[in-house]
Order: structure tokens, then sequence, then C-alpha cells
């Protein structure tokens, strides 16, 4: 199970490229039967993909802090998109643990994200996100 | 749609309500494009079996299609500087979710902040605590 030990453990994802087909893809995922609205943008939550998708992954997948993903939760997400990002951009993603509560049976892991563009140095999106871990039954 | 002017929107404004009705369809074709395949967006039983009353929809799934509304409004995906929410409840397929957003300061740089929310026609607050921020043309 996490706990307080693992607060300031970090996950780097570089190198991930903004696919036109699949920023074009969620788009359609989030238009569902309603046209795509602004078709040559990449949707803001494409940063579910360059930059929560690959970090998070590592986080659990890391042996040493356990998360049970039978009893996760999302229960909170921020993001902001200092700069846009467009097709074809090459993005670093990092992510921190920056803490770790437990109450009622329930773990509160927060994280903090940042994803950059190396080639303006631009940060393009800035999240937080709260995953919850419920305690198994 | 044209989207309003910093001088055009005051503190109390209503964001265009914005309502789209989420299929299992098109949670399949998120979980696609998210990589997010967790069972119990996808797969009825073992939904059920950890408790739920079937598949829910990606709470990302929800807060994108919040921000595709707010964006209407404000002209356009690269106008929404941040996005911030609770997932409160699950939205269930067949539900339709139904954004709404208020106006609660516009500064001097054109930048409004809104309270925003996500509703389900079934009641349920589905996004809450939510907040954005966007750039409005002068």
């Amino acid at each position: 199970m996490p706990d307080q030990s693992h607060v300031g453990r970090r996950y780097s994802a570089p190198g991930q490229r903004i696919a036109p087909e699949a920023a074009r893809a969620m788009a359609r995922a989030i238009a569902g039967d309603d046209p795509v609205r602004d078709g040559d943008a990449v949707p803001p939550t494409f940063a579910a993909v360059y930059c929560l998708g690959p970090t998070l992954a590592q986080l659990f997948a890391d042996p040493e802090v356990g998360i049970d993903l039978a009893g996760l939760i999302h229960g909170e997400q921020s993001f902001e998109w200092p700069a846009a990002v467009h097709p074809g951009d090459v993005i670093d993603a990092t992510a921190e643990i920056t803490g770790i509560d437990t109450k009622r049976g329930m773990t509160f892991v927060r994280l903090a994200m940042e994803a950059i563009r190396p080639a303006d140095q631009a940060v393009v999106c800035r999240a937080t996100s709260l995953m919850i871990v419920r305690a198994p039954a | 749609m044209t989207a309003p002017t910093a001088s055009e929107v005051a503190i109390g404004d209503s964001v265009t309500p914005f309502s789209r009705t989420v299929t299992q369809e098109q949670i399949n074709a998120y979980a696609d494009a998210s990589g997010d395949h967790n069972p119990i967006h996808v797969d009825p039983d073992f939904a059920r079996s950890v408790g739920l009353p079937g598949t829910i929809a990606h709470g990302l799934l929800e807060m994108g299609i919040l921000a595709d509304a707010i964006a209407a409004w404000a002209g356009g995906n690269a106008n929404l500087l941040s996005l911030s929410c609770r997932f409160s409840k699950p939205l269930l397929p067949g539900d339709t979710i139904i954004c709404t957003g208020t106006v609660v300061s516009v500064d001097d740089a054109g930048t409004a902040t809104l309270e925003v929310i996500a509703s389900s026609d079934r009641g349920d607050r589905v996004l809450t605590n939510g907040r954005a921020t966007v750039r409005l043309s002068r």
C-alpha cells in the first residue's frame, strides 16, 4: 500500500509524440455523436495521453508503492495549459507524488505533473491528480 | 456561435448550457483513444462485480466534454487556459451530461474565471468544485 515514504517519488516519460491521428481519435471520442467542433486543435484533455497516461502507468506498475488497481478511483483532476500543444510536437512529461494520506480505510495519493516541449522549453501542461485507493474488501 | 468579448462578459453571466448524451460506444471509443481500458468502463459484468450498477464513463471523458462546452463558449480550445474538478458521481452509458458555468471574475487582461459543474439528466452532480479560466478577446 502507498505510504508517506513514497512522497517525492518521481516518474519521467520523455519523448511523447503528439500523433495527429491519436489527437483526432480523442476529439471524436469526446464529441460522440456530435460533430468535432475544433477539428484542427489538439483537445485540451489530450493531456491524459501525453502527460497522465505515461507517468501514471509507471506509478501503477511501481512494485514498491503497490497500488491495487482494483480499488482505484480518480477523485480530482486539474489542468493548466500555459501554451498550446500542436500535432507532431514531442513532449517530455514528469510526475511526482506530492502527498499520501490515509483516512477511513482509503489512501489518498496526490500527484503533480508537468509536460514540457523541449523544442522551445514551453510548459504545455501542468496537472494535479488525486487518486483514491480503497482498501481491499 | 460567436464568442463573447471580455467587455461583453460580466460577473454572474452564464456559460451557454451544453448537453451531450454519452453512449457505451463513445465510452469504448474513449477507452481506445485514451488507452484506459479499465474494465469498469467497458465490461458490464466486471463493473457489477465491484458494486457498480454497470459500466461507467471515464471521469476524463466527462471532463473532456466539460472542456468542449467551455471552449465552445470561449471561441475555441486554445482559449481554455485551465480546468479543474472533482469526480463526484459516476455517469452511466445513456445518461446525458449537462454542463453549466457562471462567470465569477474577469481581469484587465481579458481572462475570465468560471465556476463550472456537470450534472446528469438523472439529477446527479457528476463533476463538482469545477473551476475554469478562459482567455476572451478584448
